[in-house]
């Protein structure tokens, strides 16, 4: 607290000197008083506030107290001292009223150049989802052990050291967005205040904002990492900072949505929007199943004949069985059959595909995940409860270890830590003039903003509710030479799950971060 | 009758109890439907559509910054009304050295400044 009140004070440039004098004691100055530039300085903190996720929730007095732990992680033979640093911190309009008590876990490597070191913030989505997957499974020192595809991992999952961290290349800070995780709109706010596509964006810029200022962090380079909504969220969020006159140097989205207007699993009934963008993941989950006749054994392979032939056969086929339900010839159904192995009664009684009836109908008395078409459950079956044998094993692991992880990073708090809140049922997804978000001018605007702006889109071959191939069709409507790269692995929706993936994710998001710093 | 119809409620209601939240999860009905709507006469946008509505985001952020309704922004207003971007970009766009620039402004500076950009690779 020493520093904080200095900073609300003071003028920018007097803030961001005094930060820089104390770096990480600024932005983390516990009740132990930790002086953590050293590595040394331990403090807890056992926040006695309550905070609740609910739509007309509102903080009456937020506090910006954290608790600070040392740690170090041995990554390729190089021990990586690192501070993790656990709380609050206001997000603050333009007038420097507080808008929101914003709950993070920031991981520091100790003794770094602040100019020189990237520093990447993290936002998963729902909208109304606590970026709890992000932090406790991708890239952070440690991570939960899922084993996915496989659901045989008991509660709770393993916690260890991460050979794939990031934290060998860029500073970590995992935010929870408004009314997720621990964080709450401060009164006169509430957290319906936040609930909103432009709202949520504008918000978390102002945190963002607020972060690098009081951690002395201007001058770095800086990564905005989405994830699901977080990949609708995070574009809308570059623009704002790069119109608020903060560089961002790199972003990347992990399994996007960045078009709720051409994700055809996006309603609540059958779909009116043209499914061609999930062919090649139908084709991917067909594979792994070994139910596509017309497997190659190269999956990309297959991924690539089903790219082609969606664009060419199967998507102007779509078009016209929404249009006056006509079923094309006989053949190209046969096609479809083998290339994904679901069945001819299927194609034919839901010609435009969606991802429901693909993971229901592909295995008789099976259903497949949404988040990962490798996995599955018996119709009826404890796993399938949730109508998602994906999301019902994963969940638990998470909820269970965000409630022990805290603590042990010296952070106590009695109020539930909320995965998924409500927010959607209310959200105000309306944006640029339309009702359901449309991202890709909000990227192109940055890029404008921005040349130098790079973007990485990530993806799981086996994800079935952001397929890969929408994403492709999405991302072709940027111009042409657009800074961005695209890469897929085997996986979910969450693919750094997958242990395969993850190192290759690692590899290339090393080189991403490298080409965007202009590194060597 | 009655009874099956309490039934077939109670079941509906359920099973949407059970259904968790997905992550994108699917938005209202209503505004679904508000959405179908309006992609039967607006397309996704690509091209010269593509940047007017990128561009409509910009003016949109100049127009709140132009508090006093003048079609004008100074380097201070800028900066105060959020458009930090202008006012660090204030010297190239304010050709004219008129001390105030113009929407209009901002966008010949940005097409002035638009070069060719070298992709990552990848797919």
């Amino acid at each position: 607290m020493a520093c904080l009140q200095p900073v609300l004070q003071r003028a920018r440039a007097a803030a961001v000197l005094a930060c820089l004098a104390t770096l990480v004691a600024c932005g983390g100055g516990g009740t132990g008083g930790g002086s953590a530039g050293d590595g040394t300085g331990t403090s807890q903190y056992l926040d006695p506030n309550s905070y609740s996720a609910a739509a007309g929730a509102s903080l009456s007095s937020p506090n910006e107290t954290t608790a600070v732990t040392h740690h170090s992680l041995t990554l390729a033979g190089r021990a990586i001292a690192y501070t993790a640093t656990a709380g609050h911190l206001s997000a603050l309009d333009s007038t420097q009223a507080p808008e929101a008590s914003i709950f993070y876990v920031a991981y520091t490597a100790d003794g770094a150049a602040a100019a020189m070191r990237p520093v990447t913030f993290f936002f998963n989505g729902g909208p109304g989802s606590a970026t709890v997957y992000l932090h406790l499974g991708s890239f952070a020192p440690k991570r939960l052990v899922t084993g996915v595809p496989a659901t045989t991992q008991s509660v709770p999952f393993p916690y260890v050291d991460n050979a794939d961290s990031l934290i060998d290349t860029s500073d970590l800070v995992f935010v929870d967005a408004v009314g997720t995780g621990l964080s709450e709109a401060i009164a006169p706010h509430t957290n319906q205040t936040y609930w909103g596509v432009d709202a949520d964006a504008a918000v978390l810029r102002d945190f963002v904002q607020r972060w690098l200022v009081v951690n002395g962090r201007i001058a770095s380079p800086l990564f905005l990492y989405g994830e699901s909504y977080g990949t609708t969220r995070v574009p809308v969020l570059t623009r704002l900072l790069e119109t608020a006159g903060q560089r961002v140097n790199g972003v990347v989205e992990l399994s996007s949505i960045l078009d709720y207007n051409s994700n055809c699993s996006v309603s609540n009934a059958k779909p009116t929007i043209n499914c061609a963008g999930f062919l090649p993941s139908y084709a991917a989950v067909g594979d792994w199943w070994q139910l596509a006749t017309a497997a190659t054994g190269d999956l990309d392979v297959e991924i690539a004949t089903a790219r082609s032939y969606a664009d060419t056969t199967y998507a102007p086929d779509a078009s016209a069985w929404l249009a006056s339900g006509t079923l094309p010839p006989s053949s190209h159904v046969a096609t479809l059959v083998a290339m994904t192995g679901l069945a001819t009664a299927a194609w034919d009684q839901q010609f435009d595909m969606d991802n429901d009836t693909f993971r229901h109908d592909l295995i008789p008395g099976t259903t497949l995940g949404i988040y990962d078409g490798r996995m599955s459950a018996p119709v009826g079956s404890a796993l399938d409860a949730d109508d998602d044998p994906s999301n019902t094993f994963i969940d638990p692991g998470f909820e269970a270890a965000i409630k022990t992880v805290l603590p042990a990073l010296g952070y106590t708090n009695p109020s539930t830590y909320v995965l998924l809140s409500d927010a959607i049922d209310s959200w105000n997804f309306s944006h640029g003039g339309r009702s359901l978000p449309d991202v890709v001018p909000d990227l192109s605007a940055a890029m404008l903003l921005d040349p130098s702006l790079k973007v990485l889109f990530l993806g799981g071959q086996h994800d079935l509710i952001t397929p890969l191939h929408q994403t492709e069709l999405d991302t072709a409507r940027l111009a042409s030479g657009a800074p961005i790269a695209l890469h897929f692995h085997p996986g979910g929706h969450m693919t750094y799950l997958d242990d395969g993936s993850r190192p290759l994710m690692k590899a290339e998001l090393a080189a991403f971060y490298a080409s965007a710093t202009g590194a060597p | 009758m009655r009874v099956a119809f309490a039934v077939s409620i109670w079941l509906a209601a359920a099973a949407a109890q059970a259904a968790p939240h997905l992550d994108p999860g699917r938005p209202p009905s209503a505004v679904q439907q508000a959405a179908q709507a309006e992609n039967r006469v607006r397309p996704a946008s690509v091209g010269a559509t593509l940047d007017s509505e990128a561009e409509a985001h910009l003016r949109a952020s100049f127009d709140a910054a132009d508090v006093a309704r003048r079609g004008t922004l100074s380097r201070a207003e800028a900066q105060a009304g959020g458009f930090g971007w202008i006012a660090n970009h204030f010297e190239a766009i304010d050709v004219q050295h008129a001390g105030r620039v113009s929407f209009d402004d901002v966008r010949r500076y940005l097409k002035l400044r638009s070069a060719p950009t070298v992709p990552l690779g990848g797919r």
